[in-house]
């Protein structure tokens, strides 16, 4: 090894230590993802928003007498976006989004089960009727395609994308436009650092879901190929593949 | 810049310690028990196992009042605000325990006076769905172990620490979660198949052991999963219902109701031969159906016929005492959807009779309620558990 390669190597060492020791700010469970093996992560990972103290500029009172829209506006819009899309970084898309999903994930913050420290926050102050509005509310938003691409997606890694969803039969639940359905999210066009780490999660057991589903569907997937899948659902738009050139 | 890159990478992947660096392409994902052979339709292909609505239902949008009932039984909401309210036991001072399954991972106890809230007891135990009460003391069995909660309604603050009786139960997810009940100073259980359909191993079984958790003995095999078993007043006879494979058609095979005559000794079938006349397309290769013992009565395609309890009160009229309530939970991996609390006879040949006895769970195809178990209170009311409303309601007979 050369003295400038042993250099290099040194140096990613130290930032890759950083990123580990930077990853305990993000709060909770939602970990910053070990670098991605594959060079082209996900471009929001570095910064994520550290554990922000959660302060809803309403009281609870005030909220209390609103309706969910107002309230959605007013609790959840910060972070996922007024029309349930925001860029804000590991921070899921919510438009589209079914309600018995929803609710599922609600449950699972307010229980503790699946834990980020904001998501937990806002949830134990939900009572059964807020998690049933909330959730019946955020099912009326329609989807909202993401933005465009800065740049166009890479068609090797696509394809392979797509072939590791159809070997692990993500279509088999999320269907074939990656559009879910009743407790089964919403994949297709959702940010890509957030399916990564969701991914990454379901493998390690540090993200229960509501059912076993999605740890069942990944124990055998390596990280690098759940990387793959979350590159190709954050950019997937169709179910023809038309990103693709095919 | 190649180089460097796979440099980074190789830095990383020591810095994560990841545990194979060369690995080839890994198989696909192990397909879940539940989906082994499902048909690749896009009709099939949808349909997958629904846990309980995470929310219980509000008590005003109960479906109680749309149950029906044979003329003079009259049903009620008994408690409302029970998540996922599964298995029903009685203790001895005036308290029911009420098991969970996938949503609550809790079990919870709720005096019989009063206005019937519940009270967490036991929380964040997955599984926690097999309960049984004898002598002081609550058996608790997931799908890993059974416990035992000694003095335990002196000490519904703080259950303090069970004792493990057996903790080699096989886990897993199919098919693991338990039904319990004690007689002659046994402790009865079950161990389903792992899977929708496949050789079961070992298990596909119901055991019995000593109530210090010694001395396994097999008591029926060829059991599929059965989440319902009781034993008829009269004759001492173990009878269980048991939930049919899935994936064959929409309308068959049936559910079964069987009835055990020689303990130990039986053989129903699974996963050779289904509802006492259908080989099994992939197991039954070779077998007969005359090899098992036939199911003494047929509960409809995959019915999820659950909780099974004999009428040992003395409310219901004198036709109900000594039948068997079965509850139908209801079939997720069929189109047409229902679910209903029905009620059979042993017709002393072996057999039984079947009739319906409680509709109204369903409408416009989609679940209100689904029942779970019963427990028969000192008065000769039955209390009836749904897990997808989060509720117990109440049956009573009065002119």
């Amino acid at each position: 090894m050369t003295r400038w390669a042993a250099g290099l190597l040194s140096l990613a060492v130290a930032v890759a230590l950083a990123l580990m020791v930077v990853s305990p700010r993000l709060g909770g469970q939602q970990k910053a993802p070990a670098a991605p093996a594959t060079g082209s992560g996900p471009k929001a990972t570095a910064k994520a928003p550290a554990a922000m103290p959660y302060a809803p500029a309403v009281t609870p009172s005030e909220l209390a007498a609103m309706s969910y829209p107002q309230r959605f506006a007013a609790l959840c819009a910060a972070c996922h976006g007024a029309n349930g899309r925001n860029e804000t970084p590991l921070t899921p898309v919510l438009a589209g989004q079914p309600s018995l999903y929803v609710i599922t994930q609600l449950f699972l913050f307010r229980e503790g089960r699946r834990s980020n420290e904001v998501m937990t926050a806002v949830a134990k102050t939900l009572t059964d009727d807020d998690l049933r509005g909330f959730s019946e509310f955020i099912e009326t938003l329609p989807p909202v395609p993401p933005p465009p691409p800065d740049t166009p997606p890479d068609p090797i890694r696509m394809d392979r994308g797509r072939a590791l969803a159809e070997q692990h039969k993500c279509v088999f639940c999320h269907g074939a436009g990656l559009s879910g359905g009743q407790q089964v999210p919403l994949i297709g066009g959702q940010h890509e650092d957030y399916v990564q780490v969701s991914l990454r999660g379901f493998h390690s057991g540090s993200r229960p879901g509501y059912t076993q589903a999605m740890t069942e569907a990944v124990s055998q997937i390596s990280p690098e190929d759940l990387d793959t899948l979350a590159y190709y659902v954050a950019r997937f738009r169709g179910p023809v593949g038309a990103l693709t050139g095919k | 810049m190649k180089q460097v890159r796979s440099l980074v990478v190789l830095a990383t992947l020591c810095c994560i310690g990841l545990p194979a660096l060369a690995q080839p392409t890994p198989p696909p994902a192990a397909e879940p028990g539940w989906a082994k052979g499902r048909p690749k339709t896009d009709t099939a292909m949808k349909m997958a196992p629904v846990p309980a609505f995470p929310i219980p239902t509000a008590p005003d949008k109960l479906p109680t009042s749309k149950f029906k009932l044979p003329p003079g039984f009259k049903v009620e909401t008994w408690a409302s605000g029970v998540l996922d309210a599964r298995g029903l036991r009685e203790g001895a001072k005036g308290n029911l325990f009420v098991s969970s399954l996938f949503v609550a991972n809790k079990v919870y106890v709720i005096p019989e006076q009063g206005n019937h809230q519940p009270k967490v007891i036991i929380d964040k135990m997955p599984y926690a769905t097999g309960i049984e009460f004898h002598d002081g003391s609550l058996y608790v069995a997931t799908n890993t172990k059974i416990m035992r909660y000694d003095n335990v309604e002196d000490k519904l603050d703080n259950l303090g620490e069970p004792k493990v009786l057996y903790d080699k139960l096989p886990g897993g997810n199919d098919h693991s979660w338990r039904y319990l009940r004690i007689r002659d100073n046994k402790l009865y259980y079950a161990i389903g198949a792992p899977c929708n359909i496949c050789d079961p191993g070992p298990y596909g079984k119901i055991f019995r052991m000593n109530l210090d958790g010694s001395n396994i003995e097999t008591i029926a095999s060829g059991v599929r999963n059965t989440v319902g078993f009781d034993f008829d007043p009269k004759t001492g006879d173990l009878w269980f219902t048991d939930n049919g494979r899935d994936w064959f058609s929409e309308e068959l095979p049936n559910d079964e109701l069987n009835h055990v005559t020689k303990p130990g000794q039986e053989h129903f079938g699974y996963p050779f031969c289904h509802q006492g006349n259908i080989p099994d397309p992939e197991f039954g290769w070779g077998k007969s159906c005359d090899e098992y013992v036939k199911p003494a009565a047929l509960l409809g395609p995959h019915s999820a016929s659950l909780g099974l309890t004999f009428y040992r009160g003395n409310m219901f009229p004198a036709k109900y005492q000594g039948a068997m309530f079965i509850a139908r939970h209801g079939p997720w991996n069929r189109t047409k959807k229902y679910a209903d609390i029905s009620v059979a006879w042993p017709d002393g040949k072996g057999g039984a009779r079947v009739e319906t006895f409680m509709t109204g769970f369903v409408e416009n195809n989609s679940y209100l309620g689904r029942p779970v178990d019963f427990l028969v209170l000192k008065d000769g009311s039955m209390l009836v558990s749904d897990d997808h409303a989060g509720a117990i309601y109440r049956i009573s007979y009065g002119k």
